[in-house]
């Protein structure tokens, strides 16, 4: 179901308490704010709430009409043209409210925005209320050059990162926004990437959102990448590895690239795998630009950094006791961490090797090759 | 060229000179037409782990003791599901072994059997074990009371007054047979807990493998590793001789022969009471014997105790690092504290359900790696060394009575022969006749050395026959260090230049550095500090080099075989089990060890 019925603060900051509310923040941003609970390095930002989605999107009705009225075998052609309408109809139907005034949702992101600006780093701690104009100032990172920070603005539906399903890009999300009405602009097109084809293709027929939508200070990566607290490979949970590129991380997160891989023994700390691979290319705030020639071939994290991103992994590990998945970055203050979910293939499975053995039994099975049969 | 199999040992030339070599060892070790369409079929691989020379007749026997005991444990007493024995034959004087698996139908009908029959164990296992070292060293102490001599012209008056009621030569008779049947015994004794103490162990090795499937297997040594075993007691006592000293303020020198520099120091007080203190800990920790390969496998390496030169040089390192104030001793207690911690850690990372039996198996891990490490000890060094220097004792009676030109010549006698000899010499010696003695032995020993030196030149082929699919018999792959790959490259060796050698990551770590070629304890005095070690295997003898060298690569071991684990206790890295590293490496050629990859880098151009 779409908009009514949420209610609650149409902006909280990823510090506020009212951010654990997965209902109103969504799955990406309740995640955000137990990162931040952990005091964990994470971008400041803030969440636009579903309550602030159930305001401005005021008759979902008429808006998912032209959905609806597909038959359950529609071609992909018809439910493109369809899904486009519908995200026109979400589109306008929150630029009339706004321009009435009755609904002013849009300044409220607006000012959320603007507050935004002297901060780089989420408020620490579950105290932290607004974790906006706070006085911490920013040194200008990722500030562009209006004064106005770059921002991340990314959909944060409330079935989104949850165990059992990840949701993966399946919503949009615009990078390095700036000024109060370019991401203003990108939350509104994040509500309506709630019916891109793929993500109603994804849904099979579940209702769409209601949806948060999640701004976050951009770091000024000099590396980005994603990491797993398991080796996704066979499954092993004393592994943490990691992929990471020069720059931003979204060409790897897209596959366009071949990042660095590196493979790291939880326990012992050591790097037990580090493939390095040839990167010409980086992502930067001004877009695609070429690796000076001296760094294409170099790792592009150091062992401390892949050490301080093991500890951040286990910390968010342990906190929510099942592995993780998430994605990172490295600026000149250490590791920024943009997000972290369960990961959702190797935790679903059983993973006993012995239940219920004695060493004994355990002897046998091993002596008698029956460790395969091992539920 | 490539090939898809290795050659069958009914094709294997006699090397130039050895011709008759079968002669000297027993028929039943040798392949032979009668069950040539069996042995061709089989897949044999040269057992440099425990036999890395060419055998002497004689010390055939230390083949004899574990082909008949390990079989006996694993087929017949605890039905060792998967596994029969580990047969044996001789080619060319060097050993080659199968490992017999069991029928595959037989397996599960085993598996019950054992489960009673090991579990007895299991369940008691400190208790057994302490019956055990009894037993043992009480034989041990039965063989050490035995005497050879020359037998009297005229018996002592004991015999009469005391009703002895035996004549000596009869006594040298049965001593022999004591012997020989003491060392068969306590060969039993080896095999009453060593193979399903390693299935216990291999059974926490495997649990860690399929929850943990990066884990490496140091890692799950160091979760079991005993420390606190005698094993290391040895090397411990060199460490306590040197701080000794320090304390008395001993100069031990620089290169002065033992027994010189012995002489010398018990002219001074100091001097007395460290060369006393020495004498004291030589029996038992200095009857460490000091083959390249497995310990006692042959008569010919002394032990410390026969040779104190090799450990003096070791208590001369260690008093040179004290000096530069270094510490000397194991980190034990770290080394615990982390073994804990990363069982402790790997425990929490296990399924719930699964961490009592995690629990329940590395407490019986930890429980039979004592006498994995320590049983070596006992019997190796302890129990060989006693039987090789009562043999020796034997044979400079014999040689004395003229039985035998010299002593070395028993050794070129099968154990049967030798028998022989003794009652040719004991009734000429009984009858007051004349044996055939030395006339007769002559010729036989004379060929048989030449033949030995021709066997010697002989470089062995790694393993005859058709290779298996796979190398999954747990025993083989743990205790010898070959894996499906390791046959792999043994087959390809002939072109692949020799660029990589690849064997067991033994322990973990990489290092450059200049190869030092070893093959003998004797030779370790050549070392230099930062040389890689280049051996067949080491033995707790080798001790002192560890403290000097970079990283040890060997011929033979698995990841349990004497060089990984101390390698790992030294933090240094080791690739064990690469098959032909001392014959394809030379000293003095730059290589770059990677413990944990198990490959060996030749940098230098070849």
């Amino acid at each position: 179901m779409v908009g009514g019925g949420v209610s609650g603060p149409w902006i909280v900051a990823l510090g506020d308490p009212a951010a654990d509310d997965v209902g109103l923040v969504g799955g990406k941003g309740a995640g955000l704010h137990r990162l931040v609970a952990l005091g964990t390095r994470v971008p400041a930002g803030f969440v636009v709430t579903t309550a602030a989605f159930a305001a401005a999107v005021a008759a979902p009705e008429e808006i998912e009409a032209p959905l609806r009225a597909l038959p359950a075998d529609a071609p992909v052609a018809a439910v493109e043209e369809a899904a486009a309408q519908a995200r026109a109809a979400l589109t306008d139907a929150v630029r009339s409210a706004a321009a009435r005034g009755d609904v002013p949702v849009l300044d409220a992101v607006r000012a959320a925005y603007r507050e935004l600006g002297g901060r780089a780093v989420a408020g620490a701690g579950p105290g932290g209320q607004t974790g906006a104009g706070s006085g911490a100032a920013g040194g200008g990172t990722g500030v562009g050059a209006t004064g106005h920070p770059g921002v991340a603005v990314r959909s944060s539906a409330a079935a989104e990162d949850a165990a059992d399903a990840s949701y993966a890009g399946e919503h949009d999300s615009y990078l390095d926004v700036v000024g109060p009405d370019a991401v203003a602009d990108a939350v509104v097109a994040c509500w309506a990437s709630l019916y891109t084809a793929r993500a109603v293709a994804y849904r099979r027929g579940r209702p769409a959102g209601p949806m948060a939508v999640v701004v976050q200070r951009m770091v000024a990566a000099r590396a980005a990448g994603v990491f797993m607290t398991l080796n996704p490979a066979n499954g092993d949970r004393a592994t943490f590895v990691c992929e990471a590129v020069w720059g931003l991380g979204e060409p790897l997160v897209s596959g366009t690239v071949t990042p660095d891989r590196f493979a790291v023994n939880k326990i012992s700390g050591e790097v037990v795998r580090r493939e390095i691979a040839h990167k010409p290319t980086r992502l930067g705030s001004a877009g695609t630009e070429p690796v000076p020639d001296a760094e294409q071939d170099l790792p592009c994290l150091t062992d401390d950094e892949l050490a301080e991103l093991l500890r951040i992994g286990r910390a968010v590990e342990t906190a929510a006791g099942a592995p993780q998945d998430g994605e990172f970055a490295v600026d000149d203050d250490g590791v920024h961490l943009l997000q972290a979910r369960p990961e959702t293939v190797w935790s679903q499975r059983p993973r006993t090797v012995a239940r219920g053995r004695t060493a004994l039994e355990a002897v046998l099975a091993t002596l008698t090759g029956g460790d395969r049969d091992a539920d | 060229m490539p090939t898809d199999r290795f050659p069958s040992p009914f094709d294997i030339a006699t090397p130039e000179g050895a011709e008759g070599w079968e002669s000297m060892y027993d028929w039943y070790h040798l392949f032979g037409p009668e069950r040539r369409e069996l042995d061709e079929q089989r897949f044999w691989f040269a057992d440099r782990l425990h036999h890395p020379d060419v055998l002497h007749p004689y010390d055939e026997i230390q083949c004899e003791c574990w082909w008949q005991a390990l079989g006996a444990f694993n087929t017949r007493i605890f039905a060792m599901p998967p596994a029969y024995g580990v047969d044996q034959r001789i080619l060319n004087g060097r050993l080659y072994v199968t490992p017999v698996p069991a029928p595959p139908g037989d397996v599960a009908a085993r598996a019950e059997e054992f489960g009673k029959r090991a579990g007895h164990y299991y369940e008691r296992w400190d208790a057994i074990y302490a019956e055990w070292k009894e037993k043992v060293l009480a034989r041990l102490a039965e063989l050490r009371a035995l005497r050879f001599d020359p037998l009297p012209d005229l018996e002592p008056e004991s015999t009469v007054y005391e009703h002895v009621g035996t004549s000596a030569g009869f006594r040298m008779i049965r001593d022999f047979n004591h012997l020989v049947t003491s060392m068969y015994e306590t060969y039993q004794w080896h095999f009453e807990l060593l193979n399903i103490g390693y299935a216990a162990y291999l059974t926490f090795f495997g649990m860690c493998k399929s929850a943990f499937p990066d884990i490496t297997d140091q890692t799950i040594s160091r979760m079991v590793g005993g420390l606190d075993v005698e094993l290391y007691r040895p090397d411990d006592e060199l460490k306590r001789l040197a701080k000794e000293a320090q304390r008395l303020g001993v100069d031990l020198g620089e290169d002065t022969p033992a027994a010189e520099l012995f002489a010398l120091l018990t002219k001074t007080d100091n001097g007395a009471e460290w060369v006393a203190d020495w004498e004291r800990t030589a029996d038992p920790w200095f009857v460490v014997n000091t083959d390249p390969g497995h310990p006692g496998g042959y008569h010919v390496h002394p032990t410390w105790a026969e040779a104190p030169d090799v450990p003096l040089a070791a208590v001369r390192e260690y008093v040179r690092r004290l000096d530069e104030g270094d510490a000397i001793d194991r980190p034990t207690d770290e080394v615990l504290r982390e073994r804990d911690r990363i069982a402790g850690e790997y425990r929490e990372l296990m399924a719930e359900a699964d961490r009592p039996v995690f629990d329940e198996t590395l407490e019986l891990a930890r429980k039979v790696f004592v006498y994995i490490e320590e049983h070596v000890l006992y019997i190796e060094h302890w129990m060989w060394a006693a039987f090789w220097a009562k043999s020796k004792e034997l044979s400079r009676a014999l040689a004395a009575m003229g039985e035998l030109d010299e002593p070395e010549d028993m050794f070129f006698l099968r154990r049967y022969e030798v028998a022989e000899a003794i009652y040719d010499c004991v009734v000429g010696w009984s009858v007051g006749s004349r044996p055939r003695g030395a006339d007769y032995w002559r010729p036989i020993v004379e060929t048989r050395r030449r033949i030995y030196d021709a066997l010697k030149a002989w470089e062995p082929e790694p393993a005859l026959g058709p290779p298996p699919a796979e190398v999954n018999e747990p025993f083989t792959v743990m205790l010898w260090g070959i894996t499906t790959s390791t046959v792999g490259e043994w087959l390809k060796a002939d072109d692949e230049g020799g660029k990589v050698l690849r064997g067991t990551g033994g322990a973990p770590g990489v290092v450059e550095g200049p190869v030092r070629v070893v093959t003998h304890v004797g030779e370790l005095g050549s070392v230099e500090p930062g040389d890689v070690l280049v051996c067949p295997a080491t033995s707790p003898s080798w001790a002192p080099v560890f403290s000097r060298i970079a990283a040890t690569v060997s011929d033979v071991g698995g990841i349990m075989s004497h060089t990984a684990i101390v390698c790992r206790e030294y933090g240094m890295p080791a690739v064990v089990g690469t098959g032909n590293a001392v014959s394809t490496l030379r000293t003095g050629q730059r290589v770059r060890v990677d413990g944990g990859a198990g490959t060996v880098t030749l940098l230098d151009e070849v």
